[in-house]
C-alpha cells in the first residue's frame, strides 16, 4: 500500500515537473525576446487554468480538446500584452527596470480579471468555481491516471518541435539572432516585428497549454497561476536564464525536487515540512545566484573551457592580436 | 492637512474620537506610514537606480522585531517589577497567554511613562538594526549582478517572510498572531492619534534626512550611479559598496513603519505583510509622483491613499454597481494605473528637477559647455550663504 502511495506521488512529481518545463521554456523565451523577466508569466498559465475549468464544467466536453484553444487563448493574451504595453514602452525607450515592472502590473490586473472571470461563474451560473479539481474528466491506464502520460508527451513533443525550429527553420534561427542582437538582426534583414509576435505567441501559448494540465491533479483557483512564477523563475535561473535547454533541464529540476524533497522532508522530519513547500525553488534560487549566476549553462561553458574545445581559442586568438 | 490632524488631537483629548474624525486618524496614519515607505524607495530607485521590490520584507522585519524581539524584553521587564504576569515561555502560552499579558501589559505602561519611552525608542532602534541586517542579507546573492536579478529575489524573499512568519510560531504568534501593548498607553487622550503624529513625525524626520543625503555630494554620487554605473566605476567608486549601503540605510528606514503600523493595530500577523500592499502600492506612489523627487512622492502618497479611502468608505455604493467584490477592482486600479503613468506620464505628475548646487549654474554649463572651476563652488556657497533650493529649469 505504501509503495503505491509513493509511486503516485512520483508521478505527479514528473507532471508537475513537465509542466514546469514548459513555461520555463516560455519564461526563458521571453527572457531572450525582450531582456526582462516576465512576472506574468505565471498568470498565463492561470488563463489555462480556467479554459479547462470552462470546458469541462460550462461547456461539459472533455478539457483535453481544450488544449489547442488554451493555446490560442495564451498566444493571443501575450500578444496583446506585448503589443499593448512591452512594444510600446520599448518604443519610449524605457529601461529594463520599468518594463519588468509593467510586468509585474500586468500580472496585478491579469489576476485581477481571472479572479472576476471566476465570479462570473458563481454569480450568474451559481458554479462554485474558486476552487476545483478535474480529476473526474481524466482516463486513466491501469493505474496511473492520464495527465502523467499527456504531460510528459506535451513537454517532449513541445521540446523535440522547439529544437526543430531552432535550428532547422528560418523563423527559429531569425528568433536566435534577435535575441542576439535585435539591431544586427534588423539590418540583415529580418523584421523584427514579426519575429517578436510570434515568439511571444508561442511563450503565452506554451504557458497558458502547461496551465491547462494543472487542474487534472492539483486543486486549483485564481491564484495558483501567479503563485507558480517562483518556481518558474528558480527553473529558468538553474538553467542560465539565456538557455533553451538549460531551461529544460533546470524546470524539471526544481519540478521534481519541489515535490520530491518535501516528501522526502515530510518523511524525515514530520508533516509539519509540507508548509515549508514554496520556500524550496526559493533556496534553489539563491544558492544558484550565489554559486553560478549563469547556472547550468554557465557550469557547461566552464567544463567546456576546461576541456580545451571551442570557446579557449577565441581569447588565445585576441591575446595574439594584442601582442 | 496639518489643520485636520490639529483638529484630530483637540478632540481627542476630551473622548475618545469617532466616526470622521476616526477616518481623518486613519487616513493621517496610513499616509505617515506608506510616505515612511515610498520615500525609501524614492531614495533608492528613484535617486540610486536600486529597484527595490522587497519593501514589503523590510516592513515585515520591524513589524517581526518588535512581536519576536521587544516583546519579550517588555514582558520580562513588567515581570521583574512584580506584576504577575502568565507564563509566555512555550508556544501554546506566547500565543493563548498574550491578550491577558498585554493587558497587564499595558497597565504598567500607563503607570510607567518612562520606561514605555524606552521601550519605543528600543523597538525603533532594533527595527533600525535589523533593518540594516536584512538589507545587507538581501543585497548578498544579487547585488553583484544585473538589476533585474535583484527584483527577483528581493520579490521572493517577501513570499518567503510571510511563509516562515506563518510558521515560526515564536516570532510572530503564527496564524494567530500575538497582542503588541501599546507603548503610548500614558497618553491621556486618544491612543491613534498619538500614534498617527508621531509617525507623521518619523515620516518628516526622514524626510530631512533624505533630503539632507540627497543635496550632499553623496546624493550626487548616487545620482550619476543611476545615470552610468560603468562610468561611476571607472572613476575609482566602490559600486557595489554604494549600492549596499543605500539598500541597508533605506531598509532600515523601512522598518519603523512596520513597528508603526504594529503599535498602531497592538496586534502582530504575518497576514498584513502582502507583497502587494506594501510593495506594489508604494511602487504606484512613487512613479505616479514622478521618481527623483520628495515632493512627488508626497504627492503621489496623497493621492493614492486618498483614492483607496474613497474607495473603502464608499465601499457599500459602489459595490452595488459591481457583482464581483471590489477587493478586485482595487486590483485592476492598481495594476492599471501603474501601466497608464508608466505610458503616458514616464516621468510622473512632477518631473524630477535638476539639483541646485551653489556657485554652479548648471543649464548654462550643459547648454554651452562652460568650464566650471569646482575649487571656487565652496567659496560661492559660503558667500552666498542660502539655503540649497531647487532650479526650476527641467531636465532636458
Amino acid at each position: 500500500m505504501r509503495r503505491k502511495m509513493d509511486l503516485t506521488i512520483i508521478y505527479m512529481a514528473i507532471t508537475y515537473a513537465s509542466e514546469l518545463t514548459l513555461l520555463s521554456i516560455g519564461f526563458t523565451l521571453t527572457y531572450l525576446t525582450a531582456k526582462i523577466p516576465n512576472f506574468a508569466h505565471g498568470t498565463y498559465a492561470g488563463f489555462g487554468i480556467y479554459v479547462s475549468y470552462t470546458f469541462a464544467k460550462f461547456f461539459g466536453i472533455n478539457p483535453y480538446l481544450g488544449f489547442p484553444v488554451a493555446f490560442i487563448v495564451g498566444g493571443i493574451l501575450s500578444v496583446i500584452v506585448f503589443k499593448l504595453v512591452i512594444s510600446t514602452l520599448t518604443k519610449m525607450g524605457s529601461g529594463s527596470i520599468v518594463l519588468t515592472i509593467a510586468t509585474l502590473a500586468i500580472q496585478i490586473f491579469l489576476g485581477a480579471l481571472l479572479n472576476i472571470y471566476a465570479y462570473v461563474f458563481i454569480i450568474f451560473f451559481k458554479q462554485y468555481a474558486t476552487a476545483f479539481l478535474l480529476k473526474e474528466f481524466d482516463f486513466k491506464i491501469g493505474e496511473v491516471s492520464g495527465i502523467f502520460f499527456v504531460s510528459i508527451g506535451i513537454s517532449i513533443a513541445t521540446v523535440i518541435a522547439l529544437h526543430t525550429l531552432l535550428t532547422k527553420t528560418k523563423m527559429g534561427i531569425a528568433m536566435r539572432a534577435t535575441a542576439e542582437d535585435t539591431e544586427l538582426a534588423s539590418v540583415l534583414g529580418i523584421n523584427i516585428n514579426t519575429v517578436q509576435l510570434f515568439s511571444w505567441f508561442l511563450t503565452g501559448g506554451l504557458a497558458c497549454l502547461a496551465g491547462a494540465m494543472i487542474p487534472f491533479w492539483l486543486q486549483s483557483s485564481p491564484t495558483t497561476g501567479s503563485g507558480i512564477i517562483t518556481s518558474i523563475m528558480a527553473g529558468s535561473l538553474l538553467g542560465g536564464f539565456e538557455s533553451v535547454y538549460g531551461a529544460i533541464i533546470g524546470g524539471f529540476t526544481i519540478g521534481l525536487s519541489e515535490i520530491l524533497l518535501t516528501l522526502g522532508g515530510q518523511m524525515l522530519l514530520g508533516n509539519w515540512f509540507g508548509e515549508y513547500r514554496p520556500l524550496i525553488p526559493m533556496i534553489f534560487l539563491i544558492t544558484v545566484l550565489l554559486i553560478e549566476p549563469r547556472g547550468i549553462q554557465g557550469f557547461y561553458e566552464r567544463f567546456q573551457k576546461r576541456r580545451g574545445s571551442k570557446p579557449t581559442k577565441e581569447p588565445e586568438k585576441k591575446k595574439e592580436d594584442e601582442k | 492637512m496639518y489643520s485636520n490632524i490639529a483638529l484630530g488631537i483637540l478632540s481627542s483629548l476630551p473622548m475618545a474620537i469617532e466616526g470622521t474624525s476616526r477616518l481623518i486618524v486613519d487616513i493621517a496614519m496610513f499616509f505617515g506610514l506608506l510616505v515612511i515607505v515610498a520615500m525609501a524607495l524614492n531614495f533608492q530607485y528613484g535617486n540610486a537606480g536600486i529597484p527595490n521590490m522587497g519593501c514589503a520584507v523590510q516592513v515585515i522585519i520591524g513589524a517581526f522585531s518588535v512581536s519576536a524581539i521587544v516583546l519579550r524584553v517588555m514582558f520580562t521587564v513588567v515581570a521583574a517589577s512584580g506584576v504577575p504576569l502568565q507564563d509566555w515561555t512555550n508556544d501554546y502560552n506566547w500565543v493563548y497567554g498574550s491578550p491577558a499579558n498585554v493587558g497587564l501589559t499595558n497597565a504598567f505602561i500607563k503607570a510607567n511613562a518612562p520606561i514605555a519611552i524606552g521601550f519605543f525608542l528600543l523597538s525603533v532602534g532594533t527595527a533600525l538594526l535589523l533593518g540594516a541586517v536584512i538589507g545587507y542579507l538581501l543585497a548578498l546573492p544579487a547585488i553583484r549582478l544585473r538589476a533585474t536579478y535583484l527584483m527577483i529575489v528581493l520579490i521572493t524573499m517577501a513570499d518567503a517572510s510571510q511563509i516562515i512568519g506563518r510558521n515560526v510560531v515564536p516570532i510572530s504568534g503564527g496564524t494567530l498572531g500575538v497582542w503588541i501593548p501599546n507603548v503610548f498607553a500614558w497618553y491621556p487622550g486618544d491612543i491613534g492619534v498619538i500614534t498617527a503624529v508621531i509617525t507623521l513625525m518619523i515620516g518628516l524626520i526622514s524626510f530631512f534626512i533624505f533630503r539632507t543625503m540627497l543635496n550632499s555630494p553623496y546624493g550626487r554620487l548616487m545620482r550619476s550611479m543611476r545615470e552610468n554605473e560603468v562610468t561611476l566605476g571607472s572613476v575609482g567608486k566602490n559600486v557595489v559598496g554604494i549600492r549596499r549601503n543605500i539598500l541597508m540605510f533605506a531598509s532600515g528606514i523601512t522598518a519603523i513603519a512596520g513597528v508603526m503600523n504594529v503599535y498602531y493595530l497592538q496586534f502582530s500577523n504575518e497576514s498584513g505583510y502582502q507583497r502587494a500592499y506594501w510593495t506594489y502600492w508604494p511602487w504606484l506612489m512613487l512613479i505616479l509622483g514622478g521618481p527623483g523627487n520628495n515632493a512627488g512622492t508626497f504627492l503621489g502618497a496623497a493621492l493614492i491613499i486618498a483614492l483607496r479611502r474613497i474607495i473603502i468608505v464608499f465601499k457599500f455604493q459602489i459595490q452595488q454597481y459591481f457583482f464581483f467584490p471590489i477587493s478586485y477592482l482595487e486590483d485592476i486600479i492598481l495594476g492599471g494605473l501603474l501601466v497608464l503613468v508608466m505610458i503616458f506620464r514616464p516621468n510622473g505628475l512632477i518631473p524630477e528637477k535638476l539639483l541646485y548646487i551653489p556657485g554652479v549654474n548648471y543649464t548654462k554649463m550643459v547648454n554651452e559647455d562652460v568650464k566650471v572651476d569646482w575649487r571656487a563652488a565652496p567659496k560661492a556657497r559660503a558667500k552666498k550663504g542660502a539655503k540649497p533650493e531647487e532650479k526650476k529649469e527641467e531636465k532636458k
